[in-house]
């Protein structure tokens, strides 16, 4: 690892501050970002860690809204009565990322953040079509992703909170890659008033709405409504762990399961 | 666990010495060593699989602050340090030789600790920064500027074999280094010509690593006023390890020490000597500082031996009524970019046909060099190769000429009447009761109620199936082992042995092997293994020997120390020594009461004066002793899957495993090896592959997001039993039980997985039979009908 | 601000102060400044779980963490697991079931067996604990003794 200063500030404007000096970068959990900084893949002059900041952390209903605080832990939002209650696919989304010990520290603002494209929670936001709070503005979910570990966020951009609109249904389904246990495939189902979401992580250089999937469920919200629907298998991702024909066939085959556990 | 220990001798689970100082946190592995002084050390890898070193340009590196030093392969020569030592074949008189059928030599590699001209690996060690912290030796390795000329690399097994392959050695010419022929040529093709059915298998065995959970670490020191080299490090063997050390850096072996206490795992990978063992004791002389380094887990995927990866073309003659009567094949080893060891094809040729009568039977085995980190044994190192193909090949001629795959196991599987057996490479199996295991193993596994499993399984929607393997395991090793047992008369007993633990739980086991045949309790015995300068003899850990001599040589030195204690013992109870007894650590008089104990003897031995010379002083006794006959180890295992056809998937639903012993020292202790082994294999069966890019050699899996390693979750529990056919060629009637898990598991699984999914008409699948392989499989069959 | 920074946590019930960079990890002042060599490195991905230690009641993987990080914060290591001379349930049910071989990855694994217990309960299935384990990973048992060893800790903890 390279040397960097570490700066661990009580609020986001004094983080923001902080962020704006020099080549820094918050630190919100580690999970990833500590990794890559030990395998000299990036170089910072600080990094500003964001693990005092209390009020970015935590979980409230806000009508219609579940909103997360971006410190929140993984193992805090899948133990929480209350996203148990009224949001259980986040809760389950929580509690398969990583292992036990990464969810007890790596946060949900760092995994967006990060925007890894096999994370699970990029497929929330797109799959429930939230909107990301930051200090500066909002950014509607849809907006967010922009690539592989490419996000809207402007430099100094420090996430608060996002507001996940909570659906009449969703669940959340992985597969999981053997070594990683990141997402092969993971998609994220919702069906609420506006409409039926589905959004597909590990899959793509990017998370992606898998639209005639959508359509399909749109006039049945049922697994036999994909039936005959398939994905192009070109813009996937393909590697060791499975092709892109292996994997455009797991997105519909997942897809069908995701929809069967909302029911 | 049931396993209850009725007291510390032969036979029982005692629980392990070891661990009250592993599960407390005070064990002491590599990198828990720290000198004072020391200095630390950074590797700089080739980052090309093949290129040439044109120059290599140290002057930005060594004003980094805090670089002490920069240490390339031209200043390795300059100082006249050698190559290493490597003992590419097993010479153990039981085994098979392989030679060249032009009667040529055979091409071994000169493997110097850093790439010398060119670099044939990514990972090879190119140039060695010393500095004061480990970040600075790290800053100081890029700024180096290498030039290197990049060459065209071959990483495939048999590609690297064609005549047209880019040539890792100018001076060889082909990259295959060993060509040889094994069996009866002439009679297997006739055997060929007669049979009426044939069944074929073309497979690669892929490369895999061996993955300690401990990283590799190493302190080198040098002391000046004695000219002496001491190197800490974890590894298969001190002695063996010291002597290659000796070797390398051109001093006789008395200016070596070797250290090691707890070591994190070995697998086989672990076993050899390394380059970084040989350049932190140089580079310490060179700055007059200790130098440390610890590999991280990313460098050990392109610098941790690699194993297994033998390439086989297969060939098995039936008659009409199932009876073998040949085989046939060739088999291809890929040694890396070095040839380090070529044994693992030598242990797997020898025994193609397993414990299976074959009356015949010829191979061509050949090894190749390639652009991949170098191989050695692992675990079970060639053996579960070629039982995968064996077992591969009785499924396919089953399915294919229907027979039962049960049956036709039966009917060629060798009685325990017909041993002892030569096998048609010329391998003698001692004894068993090949049946009996195999037997027991359907039984533990309930073969005969899958039907009704499967059925349900298919109203799940699973596709469910079972498969079994036979095994033989030839373990070999380095021939000679040693012990000195001293007893002291303050009721302590210590044990000089010449093997090490890297798991085994060898301080319980031994400690038990003396508490059983002296009597003395078992907290008073210590093993000391892991210092040459204690230790002067012994072959360290490897193909299942550390039980199979150690045992030996400890039982000699019993035999020797109760021989001296019964004379001295004479002269205390002033009687004769033909009327004395031994029982339970204590001499008597036959029939009388009174009676002492070794300990007392061992007393009266420092302090008699009068006693013969060969009774005064401490009462100690050593054996040394060469084992020229090899152990075969043998089992049967069966293995439940269940496979979502939508998906490819796959769970092991159960696993049964029955592994001959021979004589069990402590069954806890089996238990624990045959799971671990079993878990290794399935790994490869399933999950674990060290890819590399083939066009331009770059590993593709070089940490555990991309290397599947086995997990709990990836498993049941294990139903493991053994039986204990004592061995006749051992004195104690002991079997190695360290390598029979992993070596029919990749067969056991592979079969599982194709009998689950015959009803799509698959055949064969190779392995890691990942989610993708699974669900082709069923998508061209589907495509197919 | 470069150069090194003061920290103190309290490490097994001491207050403990030293003098770290900004990239020292937590993993690396228990074992290089505190000479706490019980929690051992097995990666450099946060995958293996060698490194577990419970970090204000939580279980972590210590080479994830800044030691500047956790200044004011509680560390349990594996050293601090015994109550003087006695054992922790856990650790004993480990030397019981023989849930150990090599031992390099148990005390990451003991670790994160008492952080399962604390989080899920004393009775624990099997399912359960092999689900939790996902972020340990041992080469030498098969898991199969480690599951039984975590089953019986954590029902001897009820009773401790």
């Amino acid at each position: 690892m390279y040397d960097f200063d570490y700066y661990k500030p009580a609020s986001v404007a004094e983080a923001a501050r902080l962020l704006a000096a020099g080549d820094s970068k918050l630190l919100a959990g580690g999970m990833s970002l500590i990794p890559s900084l030990k395998m000299r893949l990036n170089r910072y002059s600080a990094l500003v860690d964001l693990g005092a900041v209390l009020d970015i952390k935590g979980i409230r209903r806000d009508g219609n809204f579940l909103v997360i605080g971006a410190m929140t832990p993984h193992a805090v939002v899948a133990a929480s009565a209350e996203v148990r209650k009224i949001l259980p696919a986040i809760a389950s989304l929580a509690e398969g990322i990583g292992d036990p010990l990464v969810r007890n520290r790596g946060t949900m603002g760092g995994s967006m953040a990060n925007a890894d494209p096999a994370a699970d929670y990029p497929s929330a936001i797109l799959g429930l079509g939230a909107t990301v709070v930051t200090h500066l503005r909002q950014i509607a979910g849809d907006d967010f992703f922009k690539g592989v570990f490419e996000t809207a966020l402007q430099a100094g951009e420090i996430i608060k909170e996002v507001h996940f609109p909570i659906p009449q249904k969703a669940a959340y389904t992985k597969y999981r890659q053997p070594a990683s246990r990141f997402a092969l495939v993971g998609v994220f189902v919702s069906k609420s008033a506006d409409g039926v979401r589905v959004a597909v992580t590990g899959a793509a250089p990017s998370v992606f709405r898998f639209t005639a999937a959508e359509a399909a469920l749109a006039k049945r919200f049922d697994p036999a409504a994909l039936d005959g629907i398939t994905i192009k298998p070109d813009d996937l991702n393909s590697d060791i762990h499975a092709s892109a024909e292996y994997r455009a066939h797991c997105v519909v085959e997942i897809t069908r399961r995701a929809v069967l556990a909302a029911q | 666990m049931s396993l209850t220990p009725k007291n510390h001798h032969i036979g029982q689970s005692v629980r392990r010495k070891e661990d009250l100082r592993l599960i407390t946190g005070k064990g002491r592995f590599s990198d828990d060593v720290n000198l004072p002084g020391q200095a630390y050390a950074a590797m700089l890898r080739s980052p090309h699989a093949h290129a040439r070193i044109r120059s290599i340009d140290s002057r930005k590196a060594l004003a980094i602050p805090g670089v002490i030093a920069v240490l390339t392969g031209t200043d390795l020569r300059a100082d006249g340090i050698k190559h290493i030592p490597y003992n590419v074949f097993t010479l153990h008189p039981a085994e098979v030789q392989l030679e060249n059928t032009d009667g040529t030599p055979p091409f071994v590699t000169p493997c110097y600790s850093m790439a010398i001209e060119k670099a044939r690996y990514v990972g090879e060690v190119v140039a060695m920064v010393i500095a004061q912290t480990v970040d600075m030796a790290k800053d100081g390795a890029e700024q180096i500027e290498v030039d290197y000329e990049v060459l065209p690399a071959v990483t495939a097994t048999r590609a690297a074999a064609e005549p047209d392959a880019p040539r890792l050695w100018d001076n060889a010419a082909s990259n295959v280094c060993v060509d040889a022929e094994v069996g009866a040529k002439e009679a297997t093709a006739a055997a060929f010509a007669r049979a009426a059915h044939i069944a074929r298998i073309e497979t690669w065995i892929q490369r895999v690593t061996g993955v300690p959970m401990e990283p590799r670490a190493a302190v080198g020191e040098y002391d000046p006023a004695t000219q002496r080299y001491t190197l800490h490090a974890g590894s298969g063997g001190s002695v063996r390890l010291k002597k290659d050390l000796a070797l390398i850096l051109d001093v006789a072996e008395e200016k070596v020490r070797v250290l090691m206490d707890d070591v994190g795992g070995n697998f086989g990978t672990r076993g050899m000597i390394y380059p970084e063992f040989a350049l932190t004791p140089w580079a310490a002389r060179r700055i007059g500082r200790p130098v440390k380094w610890t590999c991280e887990r990313h460098e050990a995927f392109v610098s941790d031996f690699q194993g297994r990866d033998l390439a086989v073309t297969a060939e098995l003659a039936l008659d009409a009524d199932g009876n073998f009567l040949a085989m046939r094949g060739s088999n291809i080893g890929n040694s890396g970019g070095h040839t380090g060891s070529f044994t693992p094809l030598q242990k797997g040729v020898e025994i193609m046909s397993s414990i299976y009568r074959m009356p015949c039977a010829h191979f061509r085995a050949r090894s190749v060099v390639s652009n991949t980190v170098p191989t050695r044994p692992y675990r079970s190192s060639g053996r579960p190769e070629v039982m995968f193909v064996m077992e591969r090949l009785i499924d396919i001629a089953a399915r294919d000429f229907g027979f039962d795959r049960v049956a036709l196991r039966h009917r060629n599987l060798l009685k325990s009447t017909e041993l002892p057996y030569t096998n048609p490479f010329g391998m003698l199996y001692d004894s068993g009761d090949y049946h009996d295991a195999m037997d027991k193993s359907l039984t533990l596994g309930d073969w005969a109620g899958f039907a009704a499993r499967k059925a349900e399984a298919k109203q799940r929607g699973k596709c469910r199936g079972i498969g079994m393997a036979n095994y033989v395991d030839t373990a070999t090793g380095a021939p000679r082992e040693r012990a000195e047992v001293t007893v002291h008369p303050d009721g302590r007993v210590d044990v000089v042995l010449g093997t090490i633990s890297n798991g085994q739980g060898h301080e319980t086991s031994f400690a038990q092997l003396v508490t059983e045949w002296l009597g003395v309790p078992f907290d008073s015995v210590r093993l000391i293994t892991g210092d040459t300068d204690i230790v002067q003899v012994g072959g360290g850990t490897h193909s299942g020997r550390s039980m199979r001599m150690g045992s030996v040589v400890i039982w000699n030195s019993a035999k020797e120390i109760i021989a001296k204690g019964t004379r001295i013992a004479a002269r205390l109870l002033e009687n004769d020594p033909s009327v004395i007894q031994f029982d339970n650590g204590r001499f008597k008089v036959q029939g009388a009461t009174p009676s002492i104990s070794l300990f007392e003897v061992a007393a009266a031995a420092q302090r008699l004066k009068d006693l013969p010379d060969d009774l005064r002083g401490p009462l100690a006794a050593f054996s040394d002793e060469s084992f020229n006959e090899a152990s075969f180890p043998y089992g049967c295992h069966v293995c439940e899957v269940e496979i979502d056809p939508a998906l490819g998937t796959l769970e092991i639903v159960k696993y049964s495993a029955v592994d001959d012993v021979g004589r069990a020292v402590n069954p806890m202790i089996i238990h624990g090896q045959v799971h671990g082994g079993i878990a290794q294999g399935v790994g490869q069966a399933l999950w674990e592959q060290c890819y590399y890019d083939p066009a331009s050699g770059q590993p593709l899996t070089g940490s555990f997001i991309d290397y599947a390693m086995p997990r709990a979750d990836n498993f049941p529990f294990f139903d493991a039993e053994f039986t204990e056919v004592p061995c006749t060629t051992h004195p104690l009637g002991m079997r190695p039980a360290g390598e029979g898990g992993t070596t029919p598991a990749l067969g056991v699984v592979i079969n599982a997985v194709v009998d689950a999914l015959s009803e799509f008409g698959v055949k064969h699948i190779e392995m890691p039979a990942t989610p993708e392989r699974i669900w082709r499989a069923i998508h061209d069959s589907k495509n197919i009908v | 601000m470069s150069g090194t920074h003061k920290v103190s946590m309290t490490v097994n019930g001491k207050t403990v102060t030293g003098n770290v960079e900004g990239r020292t990890l937590l993993v690396q002042f228990l074992r290089e400044h505190l000479q706490l060599t019980g929690t051992h490195v097995g990666c450099d991905t946060s995958q293996c779980g060698c490194c577990t230690v419970h970090l204000n009641g939580n279980g972590v993987k210590s080479c994830a963490v800044l030691a500047l990080a956790c200044e004011d914060a509680n560390v349990v290591t594996i050293e601090g697991l015994a109550n003087g001379d006695k054992l922790h349930p856990m650790q004993e049910a480990f030397r019981e079931h023989h849930g150990l071989q090599c031992g390099y990855c148990t005390p990451g694994m003991i670790m994160s067996a008492v952080d399962m217990v604390n989080r899920n309960g004393f009775e624990l299935d099997e399912k359960t604990v092999r689900k939790h384990l996902e972020g340990n990973i041992c080469r030498c048992t098969g898991y199969h003794n480690i599951v039984l060893a975590v089953q019986a800790g954590a029902a001897a903890m009820k009773n401790s």
